[in-house]
Order: structure tokens, then sequence, then C-alpha cells
């Protein structure tokens, strides 16, 4: 059975720094108890490799502060890689929402005009004039081609039906 | 740049000043790398640790305030970096008597028999010791290596270590105590393979 207090003394503080004193109740127990005079002999062999073994003398190389400031660039330019890419997606969604938004007035322009307006009769005409007064009285199958000037004039100039005072 | 003081180079590099910057590693990769070379035994595993404590430092810039050296806040930052990076490694191989070279078995008996061998030479010994405490102390963790490093072989005051590290004194004591408990549980354990294998070889010789 191992004495608790000699255990502490081997573990409390460094071999090398134990006092006269302590040194002597540590050789005292360990010559009468075989547990503790094995703790003892590998406390000592635990301190003479700790002794032993002094810090890797490697020294920095030339290059190394080279390396150092190319790793340290590199380093940078990875952090900053990614704001420019983030740049680069915000400008590019920009740009597509931009596009999508022509792309739409483009469709309402040419196309929205044809769909479910040029039913039989009504004075709807052809995309070209569909904002313009006489679109508004021309009849549906009659061609941009086919109105002549006095269409026009009479539709643009024709009495308002209902409102007259006459 | 070179007669800069080291506040005037780390103002400098904290505004971006490359120059500035590589005149600190210049001045304290010395120091950096004995730090490593605490922590790790092959030249290219301290080289890459000294690079990483120098990278680390130059984004902590803005930590350094001048109160204390630039030396010991390299130094403080040098040792968690390190641990840190043998923390991350998590290899702790284990050791067995198996592994043990002829000369590291050599070593053990002629500490264990207390004769500072002759045989050897006194730069060969160290060497051989050197090698296994490496090895051994690779089989614990990187706290108890370091401040068994720190305190038992390098003699170090626990209130340096406290510095170094940025733990308590009552942490690195306590640390301390364990980290010696479990070396000593391991080279016993060496120890006592060593007997048996002694005896088993001299049982074999009657």
């Amino acid at each position: 059975m191992k004495d608790q207090h000699i255990i502490g003394i081997l573990e409390g503080g460094p071999l090398a720094r134990l006092s006269e004193g302590e040194l002597a109740a540590v050789r005292e127990h360990a010559a009468g108890c075989a547990g503790c005079g094995r703790a003892v002999e590998a406390a000592r062999v635990a301190a003479a490799l700790l002794r032993e073994r002094p810090a890797s003398t490697v020294e920095p190389s030339p290059f190394f502060q080279t390396r150092v400031l190319a790793a340290l660039r590199e380093r940078r330019a990875e952090e900053e890689t990614p704001a420019l890419s983030r740049l680069w997606r915000a400008a590019g969604a920009l740009v597509s929402s931009m596009a999508a938004a022509v792309a739409l007035l483009a469709v309402f322009t040419v196309a929205a005009p044809n769909f479910g307006l040029a039913d039989e009769g009504e004075v709807v005409t052809t995309a070209s004039d569909f904002y313009s007064t006489e679109a508004l009285f021309v009849p549906a199958e009659t061609a941009d081609a086919e109105v002549d000037y006095d269409q026009v004039f009479q539709a643009v100039y024709a009495p308002e039906s209902g409102g007259s005072d006459e | 740049m070179e007669q800069a003081d080291d506040l005037e180079l780390a103002r400098l590099a904290r505004g971006g000043d490359e120059s500035a910057f590589g005149e600190i590693v210049r001045r304290y990769s010395p120091r950096v790398f004995r730090v490593a070379g605490r922590f790790f035994r092959q030249r290219e595993r301290v080289e890459e640790a000294a690079q990483e404590v120098f990278l680390k430092a130059f984004t902590q810039l803005d930590g350094f305030e001048g109160r204390g050296s630039l030396e010991g806040w390299l130094t403080r930052i040098a040792t968690n970096t390190c641990l840190n990076l043998l923390r991350a490694s998590g290899r702790r191989p284990e050791l067995t008597v198996s592994d043990l070279t002829e000369d590291e078995g050599t070593w053990l008996e002629d500490q264990l028999s207390g004769v500072a061998a002759a045989r050897h030479e006194a730069a060969e010994r160290s060497m051989v010791a050197a090698d296994l405490a490496g090895r051994v102390l690779e089989t614990m963790s990187p706290d108890d290596r370091l401040v068994l490093t720190l305190v038992d072989g390098e003699e170090m005051a626990v209130k340096e270590v406290a510095e170094v590290t940025g733990w308590s004194e009552s942490k690195v004591k306590v640390q301390a105590f364990r980290a010696r408990r479990r070396m000593r549980a391991a080279v016993e354990k060496l120890l006592e393979f060593r007997g048996k294998g002694r005896s088993v070889e001299s049982a074999g010789e009657r």
C-alpha cells in the first residue's frame, strides 16, 4: 500500500526542487515499501527524461520571413474574395431583375393587347395604335393600312354619342 | 525599419505596413521557434506552427497595447497557438516497451541501476533520453505536456507559466500535479514491462 504522504511529495513539485528533509522522508519510506519504491524510481526516471528534453532547437530558415509574408498575402486575398463574389452576386441579381422587368414590359406592350380583347365588333385594332385615339373607334377587323385619313378624321372629330346638345 | 522600436513596428504593421510586420517576424522568429520547439519535434511541424503563430499575431495586432513587451505578447500567442494545434491534431500514440529502441532500453536500465553509463558518450545519452522523453510526452494530453515541459523540464516558476498560458496559478499547480502523476504512471508501466522483459531474458539464459 502506497503511502499517500510520499505520493503527495512526489507529485507536489519537481523532484529537483524537493528539500533535503523531503528527500530523506521519501528515501526512508521507499526503503520499506515496495510500491512506493517503484513510484520513487519512476518519478526519478520521469524527472531525468524531462530534464533531458530541451526544446527542439530548430532555427528559422532564411526564407521563413518570405514564407510568412506570402502566406499572409494569400490569406488576405482569400478573405477579400468572398466580399468580391458577394458584390458580383448582388450586381448579377440587379441586372437579372432589370432584365426581367424589361422583358415583362415588352410582353405587356407587345402581346397583352391581343389577349382576350379582340372579340368581333370591338373597336380595338392593332398593337401599334392601341393607345391612339382612333383605335377606340376603328373596327377590330380593319387593318392599319386600310384606315384612311378620312376615317381617322371622322373618328377623332365625330360627335360623342348621347352627349350632344343638338 | 531595423531601428524602429517594437511599439512603432506594431503600430505600422497594424496599419497594414507589410515591411514592418516582416521586421517583427525577422526579430522574433527565433523566440517563436523556441516556443514551438517545446511542442513539436519535427522541423516541418515547428516551422508550420511558427508560421501560424505570426499569421494569428497579425490578425490580433489590435490587441497589443504596448503595456507589456512585444516578445511576451508573441510568446503568449505562440504558446496558445501551439497548444491548440496539438489539441486539434488529437494524436496520442500508445508507447509500450516493444516500441523502445535498444538504446532507449539501455538508457532506462542505466537509470534504474543508477550507473550514469560510461559506456555511452554523454551527448549520445542525452539524445537518446530527449527522444524517449519526446515519445513518452506524446502519449500525454497537450496540457500535461506543456505544463511538464515548462515547470519540470525548464523549471519555470508557476507564475511565469500562468503568464505565458493565460491560466490561473492554481490551474497551473493542479495541472502540474496531475500531469506528474500521469507521467510517473506512464514511466512506471515502461519500467514494469522492462523489468518483466529482463526477468524473462534472464530466465532464458539459465
